[in-house]
């Protein structure tokens, strides 16, 4: 098992560093000057070249990329912000709490209500509380985040007053945030529970578990579920990573200072080592969370964790 | 699952939940004034961004050498006064006793070791340090300093005032913070910094050792809400007292609600549709005037701004010195418009486009503009453009018609004018890429002329000169839109946005 583990993390390396360079190659030819960024459009032109020889960036792209490469690899230094100056590990780390916390709270408040209810939905198949779990689910995934999150606003702080607009500061901050999130996300998950149930429960064995007189319950919640977990915890995973790569539309909403709004403003900017220094967190914890799932197979299935070791 | 397994799952949910929610927002007491800005500052260290953000933040911890006054007289500030030596040359006497936030004490060198190092890593403010001659600065005593520019330019005085090339560093916080001086900025403002949640928040409180009148309040949160909207309902709920840039359409729902104040002041930008004045058919000032009387500037503005601000009659706006209070505009005439084209070969029109980045206001207002040329006969195909993008297709020159804005920061015509309308910019900011001997003559005298009745007619003269040129369609003028709770007192809105936040208090 260990040895799966460490040869998937060896596989990190070369998938980390054909990301970094897909970005870097799309940062290249894309159009947008950094030294007009940071100069503003009152630059003159002679400004914009001196700066430009100043930054490196009329080298060739393999020796941008490759001194890029060589101070990520042996000085783990992926530079300062063309903007602010800062290093680029200060902004990620600066912006990478808001976004776990709130992708954190979005995941669980999807997997707490999205599996009873496709758990319900997948025993009550045709019922009219299945039939309703589905529209919604449907809604759930077809809705524009931006706009569930002006309604919640809308009801929640300016009608009721209940929970602050915006801001980040404490809980309640965090609330519409991340319930505008999970709905997507709640929406998927109980939609692949009910029909990864559905397949399990007209199994042999869950028809034997009955015909011995087992309690529905534990027919459903063990013998079921179990069985039925491994597509659910897939696309758990799936969720959970890009939720990490943060959620822009809702973190502009909302105001909350996360990954996704410091990468649209460092695009926008044509801050590259931001953008980079982004991707390359983005793609780590991508892996790791796909890692992850990958173990928390082989504790579901046995027969999995047989074939890791 | 058993029933001990779901115990087990709840109790893990709830912890999360605890462990979210662990940090606290403390709540705004009456001695915190909590304010909605656009959005984060970029950096704090003046040299490196210019940008409004962040100075929304540096007017309260820094000062300059001069300010303005309300008025937008310049006045004295860390300098309390300065003579004339040559056409070049100023001396500054330096208030005694000043302390920066770290307790060191102001001193000319400091103020030299400022403008030597603007004039190294200032990339972002050439425009104001730009002709600033290093070798000019000289220490006299701790506190006098003389200081000039490469050649004569009036603006000089105008250039300190700003918040980017004016404000004063202490040389040790520098040197001490090195690159991480952006996040650790000390200066003789009344606030000092405190702390800086990025993307979040910046927190300030009153500096007690500053040598002016102490703010009223003692702590400053200023809040980066970057949907407009919630800076609104942020107000209206309480979460802050102040907040920026209020849109358009949220302006009667502050006027009406009775706990609110709307401050509206008019500011000095100029949004504009500039002309490819090296172009065919742009190249004909027939042409560009055409254009310009072919378009109703009044349904325009009351299209697209809502009563924000209004129609723009010249490169100065308003509020600045020496703008034409008798300029004669090119009104508002489509059949003359007709007229001038067929003069200048084209009584059937032609094909062009106008060019844009993805702004709400431009798009809107290429709209517009190209509904009303198409009554002219000129059909106009619009490009919209993302901003990097936009910039760098622009400097090709290629273009027919664009849309910008520019905005005078420094209270002097010259940096309305010769930036963008003088030949020798052609290269820099002059997108339009016009050039007039005579304008040049203008500008020329203009920039080195000491202010009095000869500058203004200067200035009168070159406003004339460039409406009836018409490189630009002068489109609209702007204002500054401030919304408040009703018992914040103090607050004044500053035209070039450089909103002062320590002269405010709260009503009892």
């Amino acid at each position: 098992m260990w040895k799966y583990v460490f040869r998937r993390l060896l596989y990190l390396i070369p998938t980390v560093i054909g990301v970094t360079f897909i970005v870097f190659l799309l940062l290249f030819i894309t159009p947008g000057d950094p030294a007009r960024m940071i100069l503003g459009d009152q630059a003159t032109e002679e400004a914009v070249a001196d700066l430009r020889e100043e930054m490196g960036l009329n080298d060739p792209f393999l020796a941008q990329y490759g001194r890029y490469l060589y101070n990520a690899v042996f000085h783990f230094d992926i530079g300062r912000s063309y903007v602010t100056h800062a290093p680029v590990t200060q902004e990620i780390k600066a912006a990478f709490p808001a976004t776990l916390k709130l992708a954190t709270l979005a995941v669980v408040l999807a997997v707490v209500l999205g599996i009873p209810v496709g758990i319900f939905s997948a025993i009550k198949q045709y019922s009219i509380l299945d039939n309703l779990a589905m529209v919604f689910a449907l809604v759930g995934i077809s809705m524009p985040v931006f706009w569930l999150g002006l309604l919640l606003i809308l009801l929640f702080s300016v009608h009721l007053g209940w929970l602050p607009a915006s801001g980040f500061d404490s809980f309640k901050y965090m609330i519409m945030p991340a319930v505008t999130l999970c709905t997507a996300s709640l929406a998927v998950i109980s939609r692949m529970t009910r029909s990864s149930m559905l397949e399990v429960v007209r199994q042999d064995y869950i028809r034997t578990a009955r015909a011995k007189g087992q309690k529905e319950r534990v027919v459903v919640w063990h013998h079921a579920l179990g069985n039925a977990l491994i597509p659910i915890v897939t696309i758990i995973g799936i969720q959970f990573g890009s939720l990490l790569g943060g959620a822009v539309l809702t973190e502009s909403i909302f105001s909350v200072p996360g990954v996704g709004r410091l990468m649209v403003e460092a695009i926008k900017m044509r801050d590259y080592p931001v953008v980079q220094g982004g991707v390359l967190y983005i793609a780590i914890l991508c892996s790791l969370v796909n890692l992850l799932v990958d173990i928390l197979y082989a504790y579901i299935d046995p027969r999995i964790k047989s074939q890791y070791s | 699952m058993s029933i001990s397994w779901l115990k087990k799952f709840g109790l893990v949910a709830m912890c999360f939940a605890l462990v979210l929610g662990m940090s606290s927002g403390a709540l705004a007491a009456k001695d915190t004034l909590v304010v909605a800005n656009m959005y984060d500052a970029k950096s704090l260290d003046p040299h490196v961004t210019p940008d409004v953000g962040s100075a929304h933040i540096m007017v309260q911890i820094y000062e300059t050498l001069l300010k303005t006054d309300d008025k937008g007289e310049i006045v004295p500030s860390l300098a309390e006064s300065y003579e004339k030596i040559d056409d070049c040359t100023y001396r500054f006497h330096l208030r005694e006793g000043v302390k920066f936030h770290n307790g060191e004490e102001l001193k000319a060198s400091d103020v030299a070791f400022t403008f030597h190092r603007a004039i190294e890593i200032g990339k972002t403010i050439g425009f104001i340090v730009g002709n600033i001659d290093p070798a000019s600065i000289k220490v006299e005593d701790d506190y006098t300093i003389v200081m000039g520019t490469k050649t004569p330019d009036t603006s000089f005085l105008a250039c300190l005032t700003h918040f980017g090339g004016g404000c004063i560093l202490n040389e040790k916080a520098v040197n001490e913070a090195g690159d991480d001086y952006g996040t650790h900025p000390v200066g003789t403002g009344p606030y000092k910094f405190v702390d800086w949640q990025k993307g979040d928040r910046i927190t300030l409180t009153r500096f007690d050792e500053y040598w002016g009148t102490k703010p009223a309040i003692k702590d400053v949160v200023v809040r980066a809400i970057t949907e407009q909207t919630n800076r609104t309902i942020e107000l209206e709920s309480g979460g802050v007292d102040i907040a920026y840039a209020i849109p358009p359409l949220d302006i009667r729902r502050i006027e009406e609600n009775s706990k609110l104040k709307l401050i509206r002041v008019p500011d000095v930008s100029v949004q504009y549709m500039g002309f490819n004045c090296s172009k065919k058919p742009f190249s004909d000032v027939r042409v560009r005037q055409a254009i310009t009387m072919a378009l109703d500037l009044e349904k325009l503005n009351k299209a697209v701004y809502r009563g924000i601000g209004g129609p723009a009659y010249g490169p100065i706006p308003p509020r600045l010195r020496y703008f034409n209070t008798n300029l004669s505009i090119l009104k508002y005439d489509p059949e003359r418009a007709k007229e001038l084209l067929a003069e200048a070969g084209y009584p059937e029109g032609f094909k062009a486009s106008i060019w844009t980045n993805d702004r709400k206001e431009r798009i809107d207002i290429a709209t517009i503009a190209q509904s009303m040329l198409a009554k002219v006969g000129i059909t106009v195909d619009i490009q919209v453009m993302e901003w990097g993008a936009y910039l760098d297709k622009l400097s090709e020159k290629q273009h027919d018609m664009y849309l910008m804005g520019w905005s005078t920061p420094i209270p002097d015509p010259d940096y309305a004018v010769y930036g963008i309308f003088h030949s020798s910019q052609i290269k820099g900011m002059n997108k339009s890429v016009y050039s007039n001997p005579k304008a040049d003559e203008l500008m020329d005298r203009g920039r080195t002329l000491p202010d009095g009745d000869e500058r203004r007619a200067i200035y009168e003269e070159l406003q004339t000169l460039l409406v009836q040129e018409a490189p630009w369609v002068f489109v609209h003028n702007g204002e500054e839109v401030v919304g408040t709770s009703k018992n914040v007192k103090g607050f004044v809105a500053d035209p070039a946005g450089y909103h002062k936040l320590y002269t405010v208090s709260f009503e009892e």
